[in-house]
């Protein structure tokens, strides 16, 4: 008896909802616009006084028809989507989206590109953390931590800035090699931004993690079993604070990581705290990985030189007619990819983010599919929090750190 | 042209009369303002925390721009929140959604009713009223103060003013009971409950005249204790689970807006004033200002003026620190609030009362 | 290389226990922030943006504008190649004769819908006459109304002037600067 009830819930959990209008339950709607729902998300909750007793995600108010616009675009034209799709690491998901066409063409950035790829990937993913920890610290009352890791983020958007031209909207990779070089002088600025963020780190540290209020909030807050979350299919810091070393980064050796040493924090109970602390190593990790990157740095070019896939130097284009011929040819008929499918998972800041792509050799791409890590975060939503407090809502919410424009895209 | 003088003092002398004078003067003249300008202060003071500037924009198109670097947003507000829409909510009990704001806002002031700002002269006090039972009044006014947010959150007929209403009449009554606790070693170190003996009983020294018999010094648990309870009491940060911006994003005043919702916030303001106000009080000595009895021949007018610049410097800082904690440190979860005072406080605030009393005895 | 984990150091000990010594801790740095940003050496981040322009990098892709030839007309030839690589489709040109033979093409009507653009900068690098750029370091662009923001006449004005020494010209040169301009037919209602 007590099963079947379960079950139905499961089913029918609206009808439920009304059904117990009289009981001591009471459904309060958490969201689409509410101060804790970063991006616009909402939870149909059920709570018995100021225990959760259920919830229900509703994902979808920022769907922007990612998938379906790129069916109907060239490959080149994707790229500016993508770093849309994750406002805090748009750079990931741009080397993501550009490695998987190359892994399509089966071809391979040249080193430097590479190199250059994982310092700004490493920059993205630091400022993806200083957002998600920033904005999950405020939310459980540690305004000043917020801040003071937004002015540490504006330091490293302003590097980016001066990489890509733009902050937030970088559209910096190309398939084969990036958009434009680092410029003079870059690798020094990025040292003096680096020993900024340290000292940011170490402050808010100081700040922040052996507060007792904060252990309080976040100990044992939002548990969720290591079975339980492989079978959610979490990945990034979500599965690694239950003590699981999944890295992309490491399992699938991407790009050059495999030349560079790194650790993979992983925490113990998998609650709040141990995605806190996890995220915060992170960064210490990848601000050793752009050191070293930047240390190994090689000379040399910043794209292969395939006319079928890069654009010719404009000095070609402006002086030899061949050069004008295939700059014309692979603007307006776009690249040719040959026919296939293929998937290419990279480490987001978040997790595993992946992109599918099926190509039937027209020049078009016929599907373009993201795997967004915070997808399964969501919907594991009512799982962490069942038992837990409304306020445990929060924090939880803060950690899972969902990004609207992957999850709905 | 004498009798007018006679009359003015005579009406001057009646005590009813001073007593109205003294009610107008202490809130209009020190309390109204401190409290407004905190509302400006802790917007600039969390910026200069935070690196940054505060809000300074607002200025008078016809005075050149004018803009005080940011004082005009006081009056940016005041207006904003008269002329805002006054919103009632469908479903909403019209009469109690009404008052519940004042309720909070008349508690809140009533505490400067007891407190001294200088010493008296003659007959005359710095004092409201100098009532026996002290500060049990203070525990019986304060607690008034649920009320409000209790008829807020219940009146607005919604479901997160409710959960808000709910904690803040939890909070609010566990604490009052470690205010009153946590006072005990003050009563029994003082031997009263009468504002004016506390204060004067301040006034005495440790060693001849080294060390001034502050609240501080003979009451160090007590004050900890008493400064937490008072500011959990007041629903100000780290003890904002009633408010719970992020969770239940605004409590039990979610549905208030334009100069309702303005009572909520000066009211809260003021209680951060009247937090700092009891503080210097009961463990800095009030208006006392130590060793000052030394200097025999100090003119009388003097001495006042000087008492009331400690104490008003004092108060300031006392509000000054409560900003700076409420923006360093995160928010306590609404159960945690309760189990720290029931769970930790309250064995402390015992254990600190058994300390004093056998100190006390053994001394005697 | 191997895999490297590092497990984290979750501490909640007796010192954590007692709240204080970290509410103190934190008390210093956010009173010394405090302190310093009062007095002398102010550490605010913060810029007053509208008399305080932020320092953009010669990178920065900002409103578009078209280049000039050195004798004054526009370079742009109207090869499409723009409008074709646009991800957004906001760049629409028509084509039409030039006054000067030897260059042929011109765009007649040129307009960039700007609420449309995702500043990619695609179209700066599909150009080959680099006739197209994002180098003015404009970065807000806020109008009240919704047809400035068809960049035609107002923002590409500064890159037109028409030159009297063009040799071979077969259609009278355009007297004014306004008539000189390519057109524009507005935002399309949709
Ligand atoms: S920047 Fe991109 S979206 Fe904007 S006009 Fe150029 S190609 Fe189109
Ligand atoms: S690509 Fe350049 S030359 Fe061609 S139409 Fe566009 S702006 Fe003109």
């Amino acid at each position: 008896m007590e099963e079947l009830a379960t079950e139905n819930k499961g089913q029918n959990l609206e009808s439920e909802m009304e059904d117990q209008a009289d009981a001591s339950v009471m459904t309060i709607e958490i969201g689409p616009a509410h101060p804790a729902m970063h991006g616009i998300v909402r939870f149909t909750t059920q709570i018995d006084g100021e225990e959760i007793v259920d919830m229900i995600p509703e994902i979808g108010y920022l769907h922007r028809g990612f998938e379906k616009e790129s069916e109907n675009s060239k490959w080149i034209q994707i790229t500016p989507y993508t770093d849309r799709l994750n406002y805090v690491s748009p750079l990931l998901c741009n080397i993501g989206y550009s490695m998987a066409v190359e892994k399509l063409f089966g071809v391979d950035a040249p080193r430097r590109a590479q190199y250059t790829r994982v310092i700004m990937g490493e920059i993205s993913r630091i400022t993806d953390h200083l957002t998600c920890l920033g904005a999950a610290a405020m939310e459980v009352g540690a305004f000043t931590f917020f801040l003071w890791f937004i002015k540490g983020r504006e330091y490293l958007w302003e590097l980016v800035e001066e990489v890509t031209g733009a902050r937030l909207t970088t559209n910096w990779t190309r398939f084969g090699g990036n958009a434009t070089d680092i410029p003079d002088g870059f690798l020094g600025e990025l040292q003096e931004r680096l020993e900024k963020i340290k000292d940011i780190l170490r402050e808010c540290d100081t700040l922040l993690t052996r507060n007792k209020i904060f252990i309080d909030r976040v100990k044992d807050v939002g548990v969720l079993s290591k079975e339980d979350s492989i079978s959610f299919g979490f990945t990034g810091p979500m599965l690694r604070a239950c003590g699981i070393p999944y890295d992309v980064r490491r399992s699938d050796r991407y790009s050059v990581y495999d030349d560079l040493d790194f650790e993979i924090p992983v925490g113990s109970v998998g609650d709040c705290f141990d995605r806190y602390l996890v995220r915060m190593e992170e960064m210490w990790q990848s601000i050793s990985i752009i050191e070293q990157a930047s240390d190994k740095l090689p000379a040399g070019p910043i794209a292969i030189d395939d006319r079928q896939l890069v654009l010719p130097d404009k000095k070609q284009v402006y002086g030899n007619i061949e050069g004008l011929i295939d700059h014309f040819k692979l603007v307006m008929e776009g690249h040719q990819a040959p026919a296939g499918e293929i998937y290419m998972p990279t480490e987001g800041g978040n997790g595993e983010v992946g992109f599918y792509l099926v190509s039937d050799g027209s020049g078009e791409p016929v599907k373009c599919r993201v795997r967004p890590p915070c997808f399964n975060f969501v919907s594991a939503m009512p799982a962490i929090c069942k038992g837990g407090y409304v306020a445990d809502i929060v924090p939880i919410f803060g950690s899972v750190n969902m990004i609207g424009g992957e999850l709905d895209r | 042209m004498n009798e007018i003088i006679n009359i003015a003092i005579n009406i001057l002398l009646d005590p009813f009369i001073q007593t109205i004078l003294k009610i107008v003067v202490i809130i209009f003249m020190f309390v109204m303002p401190l409290a407004t300008v905190l509302t400006l202060m802790e917007r600039k003071w969390s910026a200069m925390i935070q690196d940054r500037v505060g809000p300074n924009r607002a200025n008078l198109p016809f005075a050149d721009n004018f803009r005080g670097r940011g004082a005009l947003h006081i009056a940016a507000d005041a207006l904003k929140s008269i002329f805002k829409e006054d919103f009632i909510p469908r479903g909403a009990d019209r009469f109690l959604f009404t008052i519940a704001p004042y309720f909070g806002f008349a508690a809140a002031l009533s505490v400067f009713a007891i407190v001294p700002f200088a010493a008296p002269i003659g007959d005359f006090t710095f004092q409201i009223t100098d009532v026996k039972p002290g500060l049990l009044y203070i525990f019986a006014i304060t607690s008034l103060g649920v009320y409000g947010s209790v008829l807020a959150g219940a009146s607005s007929n919604s479901k997160f003013a409710l959960l808000g209403g709910t904690r803040a009449s939890a909070q609010m009554l566990s604490y009052e009971v470690f205010i009153g606790i946590s006072l005990l070693g003050i009563f029994m170190v003082y031997e009263s409950t009468q504002i004016s003996v506390i204060v004067d009983g301040q006034n005495t020294y440790w060693f001849g005249n080294l060390i001034p018999k502050w609240g501080i010094f003979t009451q160090p648990v007590a004050f900890v204790l008493f400064f937490v309870a008072m500011i959990a009491e007041t629903k100000r940060a780290p003890f904002d689970a009633p408010e719970g911006e992020s969770e239940i994003v605004a409590g039990y005043f979610l549905e208030y807006s334009g100069m309702r919702f303005g009572a909520f916030m000066l009211a809260e303001y003021i209680a951060i004033v009247g937090v700092s106000v009891l503080m210097v009080t009961l463990f800095l000595g009030g208006y006392h200002i130590p060793w000052l009895h030394l200097w025999e021949s100090a003119p009388q007018a003097l001495v006042t003026i000087l008492q009331i610049l400690k104490f008003t410097l004092l108060s300031v800082f006392f509000c000054w620190l409560q900003l700076q904690i409420r923006w360093t440190i995160p928010k306590f979860r609404f159960d945690q609030t309760m189990a720290l005072g029931w769970k930790k406080m309250l064995p402390v605030a015992m254990a600190n009362v058994l300390v004093t009393a056998i100190i006390i005895l053994l001394a005697n | 290389m191997e895999l490297k984990v590092k497990t984290v150091n979750r501490i909640d000990g007796f010192q954590e226990a007692l709240y204080l010594p970290a509410i103190f801790n934190g008390l210093r740095l956010t009173v010394r922030h405090f302190f310093k940003n009062l007095f002398g050496s102010r550490e605010v981040v913060t810029i007053q943006y509208p008399e305080e322009q932020r320092h953009v990098s010669p990178r920065w892709r900002g409103r578009h504008r078209l280049t000039r030839r050195e004798n004054g007309f526009i370079k742009c030839v109207a090869c499409y190649m723009c409008e074709t690589i646009c991800p957004a489709h906001c760049i629409h040109i028509e084509a039409g004769d030039h006054p000067d033979l030897s260059i042929e093409k011109y765009p007649v009507v040129f307009d960039i819908d700007e609420l449309r653009c995702v500043f990619c900068g695609l179209c700066v690098e599909a150009c080959p006459k680099e006739a197209i750029r994002m180098d003015t370091g404009v970065i807000a662009m806020a109008y009240s109304s919704r047809n400035r923001f068809d960049y035609t006449r107002d923002l590409l004005k500064d890159t037109y002037r028409p030159n009297k020494e063009t040799k071979y010209t077969d259609i009278p040169l355009p007297k004014t600067e306004e008539e000189a301009l390519p057109n524009s037919r507005g935002i399309p209602s949709t």
